[in-house]
């Protein structure tokens, strides 16, 4: 219960704040979609409005499926992370929902304005996006940071690179192997000929 | 020989019950809301604010809040629906909707206002996008009925609330009978001078159906999707169910 109206509260909050989103949803009114998260199942239905209300939909329109890595992926790649997500049903809702969801933007400075003044929500706005980024960008060094010594200096893992020239060998061996192989059931049925004719003659 | 129906612990004629509540609210509706407050130490109104935020509202959404009394959640309602919505504000009770409608008018809205049952609604079919039932539906003699009348004016898509006191946490059931039979009616004396009336509403909540029997009651009446939460260890659980 909680799950959905805080799924529906937000989305609709974010299609108020762009415009033209709930506009272009507006000609989808009537059509159901599901977003299934694989633990659970979240139904809405696209409202006279635009907005989506949660439904009791069994056959929905349209479904989309954000796997467990695009979640993860979605605070630090945005509408990039989305392209990912699976979809399926109706190829025109799709193709509007796309569109609207690439669109959506969360206007915070408009949000946090009423509470705390223009200027306060401006600068908190500031503030939590260069903090945002500041995360993504400690969070990537590090994980840069990790794969280097773990590759480079303990070398319990392979670099791409030297996987592939690997892989290379590998294959190379196998022709080598293959060529021998052919060669050498060449040589006994040369041999077994040879065979064959001595003891004829 | 008329059917019966328990009001509280006791049984009463069908017909009789409705007058029996009737009088119940008229003697406690001037102190109904001091009331709330202490009985429930304000978590009544996080309650209701919950279930205004279960509600997916949106502007221009038309409402209708059965057994709305004091008008806590019509003006909640209000505020998610703006100008261009409408909340209907009904009770069956003259005294608790004049409560309301007062309430409503000190803050500067006027909602339209009805004094109706909430088994026979005066409304059109498929009429709502939301029907809430706020501590309500326990007095009603046939809550199927009820029910289903909300099931009527609702439009397909719309959603019902059901808040209502319900069956708590096994637990803690001493610790809440104690307060709902000695210190609730004790209060209800104190402050509403009036022991019975809350003696009744410790009774009623007993009697009232717990959460999943409700969910099949309301399954029953036609709503789809029906689930609930439970607010504060099950002392009150909220129901939503939809009309497909």
């Amino acid at each position: 219960m909680i799950p959905e109206a805080l799924i529906e509260r937000s989305l609709n909050h974010l299609l108020q704040q762009t415009p033209g989103a709930a506009e272009a949803l507006i000609r989808h009114a009537g059509a159901s979609v599901r977003f299934d998260l694989t633990m659970a199942e979240f139904d809405f239905r696209i409202a006279d409005d635009g907005c989506f209300s949660e439904a009791a939909v069994d056959v929905p329109d349209a479904i989309i499926r954000p796997t467990p890595a695009l979640m993860a992926r979605l605070p630090f790649f945005g509408h990039e992370a989305l392209r990912h997500a699976d979809y399926s049903g109706d190829p025109a809702l799709l193709a509007t929902l796309d569109r609207v969801f690439k669109q959506l933007d969360w206007d915070v400075e408009a949000d946090l304005a009423p509470v705390v003044g223009d200027i306060a929500a401006h600068r908190l706005h500031a503030l939590g996006r260069d903090v945002l980024a500041g995360i993504a960008h400690t969070a990537a060094a590090l994980g840069h940071n990790a794969s280097e010594y773990v590759v480079e200096e303990a070398e319990m893992m392979a670099r791409a690179i030297d996987v592939a020239r690997f892989n290379r060998e590998v294959d190379a061996l196998a022709d080598d192997v293959a060529r021998l192989d052919a060669r050498l059931r060449l040589l006994e049925t040369r041999q077994s000929e040879q065979d064959a004719q001595a003891r004829s003659a | 020989m008329d059917k019966t129906t328990h009001f509280g612990y006791k049984q009463v004629a069908e017909s009789e019950k409705a007058a029996k509540v009737a009088e119940v609210f008229h003697s406690v509706a001037a102190q109904y809301d001091i009331m709330n407050d202490l009985m429930s130490a304000g978590l009544h109104r996080l309650w209701k604010r919950f279930a205004v935020a279960q509600a997916g509202l949106r502007p221009g959404m038309r409402v209708l809040d059965v057994a709305g009394g004091t008008a806590d959640l019509t003006r909640l309602f209000l505020k998610e629906v703006g100008d261009t919505g409408t909340v209907l504000l009904t009770d069956i009770n003259f005294s608790m909707l004049r409560e309301g409608r007062d309430r409503m008018l000190n803050v500067g809205k006027m909602p339209p206002t009805v004094q109706c049952d909430g088994e026979r609604l005066p409304f059109p079919d498929n009429y709502f996008d939301c029907v809430s039932v706020a501590f309500g539906l326990r007095n009603m003699t046939h809550k199927d009925q009820a029910l289903a009348e909300m099931h009527r004016v609702l439009k397909p898509g719309g959603r019902l609330l059901v808040l209502e006191f319900s069956k708590v946490w096994k637990p803690l059931e001493p610790a809440y009978d104690l307060y709902s039979f000695k210190l609730l009616p004790l209060m209800g004396k104190l402050v509403a001078q009036d022991a019975d009336s809350y003696q009744y509403l410790a009774e009623s909540i007993r009697m009232h159906p717990g959460q999943e029997e409700l969910k099949t009651l309301m399954e029953a009446a036609g709503f789809a999707k029906v689930s609930y939460h439970n607010l504060t260890a099950g002392v009150a659980a909220l129901h939503k169910g939809f009309k497909v």
